[in-house]
Formats: C-alpha cells, structure tokens, sequence
C-alpha cells in the first residue's frame, strides 16, 4: 500500500533533514510532495467555487433556500473528514477507482462547500438594498443587478470564506498520507512510522507551514484584489457587528 | 493483493460478534477521549472568557489566538507533541482541546453578552452580591449559548478523535487505520459508521439535557 517511504537515518537533525537537497528532489521529495498536495487542493477549491457561489449567489438574489443554510451551517461543523474519508475508501476500491484520489477529494470538498456558501449567500443577502433598488432605476437588467451591484458588493466576505475553506483544505489535507495516499503529510507517516522524531516534526512543520502560507496569500489578495472603497465598506460592516 | 481483496463485502456481520471486545474498548476509548478533550478544553474557555469578560481589550488578541489553534493542522500538532509526550493519551488528548476553545470561548462571551444592562441592573438593585448575580442570573442566561457551543465542540471532536489514530490513540479511528492496513473493509466501515453514529448521538444527548437545564429559552431558541 504504501509506495515509497522517506530513507532518512534516524539520528538526523531537523534542520539537517530540511536542508538537505535531497530531502527536497525525487519522487519522495518535499517538492514533489508538495506538488501532489497543491494540487488536489486546488482542484477541490477550483470545485467547490465554481458550484457554491453561483448556487448561492442565485439562492439570494432570489430569497430562496433560507434552509439550505442550516444545514450548511451543521455541515460546516459535523463533518468528520476523516471518518467520511475512511468509509470512502472501501468503497472506491470495490468499484475499482483506487486509493486516490476519489476517498479524500470528497472528504475534502465537503469542508470546503460549507463556508463558501454560507459567505456568498449571507453577503448577497446583506446588500444594501438601496443600491439594488437604485441599479434597478438606472435601467439594469436583473444580470448586471447581480453581477455588477450584488456580487461586487458581496466580494470581499465571498473572499473571505474562500480563504476559510482553503485553509481548512490544506490543513485537513495531510489525512491523505495515512488513507493510503501521499502529499505532504507523509513525512509525519514516515517518522511516525520509523520512530523518527526529527522527521516527524519537519513533517508537521512543512504542514502548518503551508497551511500559515495559505492563510496569508489569500489575506493578501483579498487586500490587492478588493478596491479601496469595498473594503472600507466591509471594514465598517465588521465593526458594527 | 489489492484486486484481490477488492471484493471483500464492506461489512461481515459476525465481524460484531467475533470482535466485540474490540469494537468496545475502540467505542469507550473514543468516548474517553472526547470527554477528556471537551472538559479540558472547556475550563480553559471558561478561563479566557472570564478574561476577556473582565477586561475587554483582551477579547481581540485571546480570540486570535484561539483562531490561530484553529487553524493549525490536525496531523501537524499532534506530531509535533509526539517527541515530547510520546504515543500516549495525553498527545491526543492536548490537539483535541486545543481546536474547542474557538468555539467554546466565543459561544461563553456571546452568552455573558447576551444579559441585558436591565436585567444586570435589577439584580443589583435587589440588592444580590456580585457572587449571586452571576450565578443565579447571568449563568442561566447565558446557559443557551454555552450548550449550543458545547454541541459543536463536542461533534466535531467526536470526529477529530478519529484523526489521533495516527499516534496510536483515535478509539474507532485505530478501527480505520486497522481495516486500511490489512484491506479488510469490515473495521473501517463499523469505525467510521459508529463514529458518526456517536456523533450524532452526543450532540442529540446534548440538546436533551439542553432543554431540560433551560426550559424558558425555548421560545428565543436559535441562539448562534
């Protein structure tokens, strides 16, 4: 099952093991680990935006769905990834698509759906209805009320619960390296596996390192990508909660 | 191997029989942990909230903090307290309370919140002690928000317990990982099957008692 492990001699230091090229290169390497990982979460991501913020964006902009959102809500909180995962597995396997990738892109994409959804749906819902009401004067269609008024509003909590959902991806990500896959939670497999506290504790490093990493690109684009006047809008809104 | 034993049914019934033992110890050792990690993780809440309560410039840095846990992977932090505690229960038992404080100290300040001045006032002009007033009026006010906090604590450590299964602990997780080594479907579909089973009955219990500690919160029921 389990392909190839990490050789790393079990007296080698942290730092040692982090900066050895060869711990980086190679099919075992952190490189490619990495890779595997940043891909899988990203094609989650990829998934869950394109499915939840129109589903939700049309939900709100016609008042519909009030319940989907309790259930959201519970699924946002209940979901146990890696028991779903688990039951997922055997399943996958019988039907004859493997280990991967199918068990934990499900698990995955269930703790994505949730805080996209929720975000688009109550910021599209929250929008001052003034300004609906105003485009509606000016002569938009219902498409340019949604895209240009609604959704422009809304961006910057839509973008906030991408970033909520993308660090709750990579973060629960690592999972995969112990229901038979790799990524980059392997190295804490390994050294768990090989008794080896060093690699264990490089692994773990890389893993909350790349989940700190998410968590600060997408503040950063949230802060680059939003134009001056949303965010002092939503800074406002925060501040009156 | 794998093809092979690809066609093993997901479940063999006298798996329950021939292995009860196990699927029992697996079960209490599941509650164990959850119970250990949401008492702990619960007084420490109750300790920040107080904090943050009493002084409220507290509130920001003591809930990003408690966000920053939140989000630090769940493979990485108990791997990072294997070299220090060892496979033990107590390096489950850390991660696990960790991860309730976010919501168990929001939901303890929003229900000390939710008291209004009034009702804070009319307490103190019957003349209570600080002592009383907090016990017998802000307490049971607050009651609602803290239950409903502690029915997402404890869902979703029912769940993350399976996750300590990687260092050897994890109750019905160690069921999973027990199945995936040796492709034998059986224990992982009763592990993960009983964990969301357990899940879903805890928080149900929960909500009993809920309801019962409370009774004249049912009309504003629908507290966050």
């Amino acid at each position: 099952m389990v392909v190839g492990q990490a050789a790393v001699p079990r007296d080698i230091g942290i730092l040692e093991w982090l900066f050895d090229s060869q711990s980086w290169t190679g099919a075992n390497g952190i490189v490619a680990s990495l890779t595997d990982t940043v891909i899988l979460c990203t094609i989650v991501m990829a998934v869950a935006i394109v499915t939840m913020v129109p589903l939700a964006a049309w939900l709100a902009h016609t008042r519909r769905g009030e319940v989907s959102v309790s259930w959201m809500v519970t699924l946002s909180r209940a979901i146990p990834t890696f028991a779903v995962a688990g039951l997922l597995v055997p399943i996958s396997l019988r039907n004859g698509w493997g280990f991967e990738p199918w068990p934990i892109f499900i698990a995955l994409l269930l703790l994505a759906l949730p805080p996209i959804f929720l975000n688009t749906y109550t910021a599209i819902k929250q929008v001052d209805p003034g300004a609906v009401d105003a485009a509606r004067a000016m002569g938009y269609s219902p498409a340019n009320v949604l895209f240009r008024v609604e959704l422009a509003l809304a961006a910057s909590v839509i973008l906030a619960g991408v970033r909520v959902a993308a660090v709750t991806v990579v973060a629960t990500e690592p999972i995969r390296a112990f229901l038979g896959g790799d990524g980059l939670g392997r190295y804490v497999r390994d050294g768990l596996g090989q008794n080896n506290d060093s690699l264990v504790i490089a692994g773990a490093a890389l893993v909350a390192g790349l989940a700190g990493l998410t968590a600060l690109s997408f503040r950063t684009i949230e802060r680059v990508a939003l134009p001056e006047g949303v965010r002092r809008v939503a800074r406002t809104a925060t501040r009156q909660e | 191997m794998i093809l092979a034993q690809a066609s093993n049914p997901l479940v063999r019934w006298e798996y329950f029989i021939d292995e009860w033992d196990q699927i029992q110890r697996a079960l209490i050792e599941h509650m164990e942990l959850t119970v250990y990690a949401v008492l702990l993780g619960f007084v420490v809440s109750a300790g920040l909230a107080a904090i943050a309560l009493r002084f409220r410039w507290m509130l920001a840095p003591i809930n990003g903090f408690t966000a920053f846990l939140y989000t630090i992977p769940s493979v990485a932090l108990f791997g990072l307290l294997v070299p220090y505690f060892g496979l033990s229960r107590t390096t489950a038992v850390l991660p696990l309370a960790a991860y309730t404080l976010l919501i168990l100290v929001t939901n303890i300040v929003a229900g000390f919140n939710s008291v209004s001045p009034e009702v804070r006032e009319a307490a103190a002009g019957m003349g209570m002690t600080p002592f009383r007033r907090l016990t017998q009026v802000e307490l049971p006010l607050a009651l609602p928000y803290i239950i409903a906090g502690l029915r997402l604590a404890v869902v979703s450590t029912v769940g993350l317990v399976t996750v300590a299964a990687i260092i050897g602990q994890g109750g019905l997780g160690r069921l999973i990982l027990d199945g995936l080594r040796r492709t034998f479907w059986t224990p992982m579909t009763i592990g993960a099957s009983l964990s969301i089973l357990l899940a879903v009955l805890l928080d149900g219990l929960i909500l009993l008692a809920g309801r019962w500690a409370t009774p004249w919160a049912e009309r504003q029921r629908g507290s966050p």
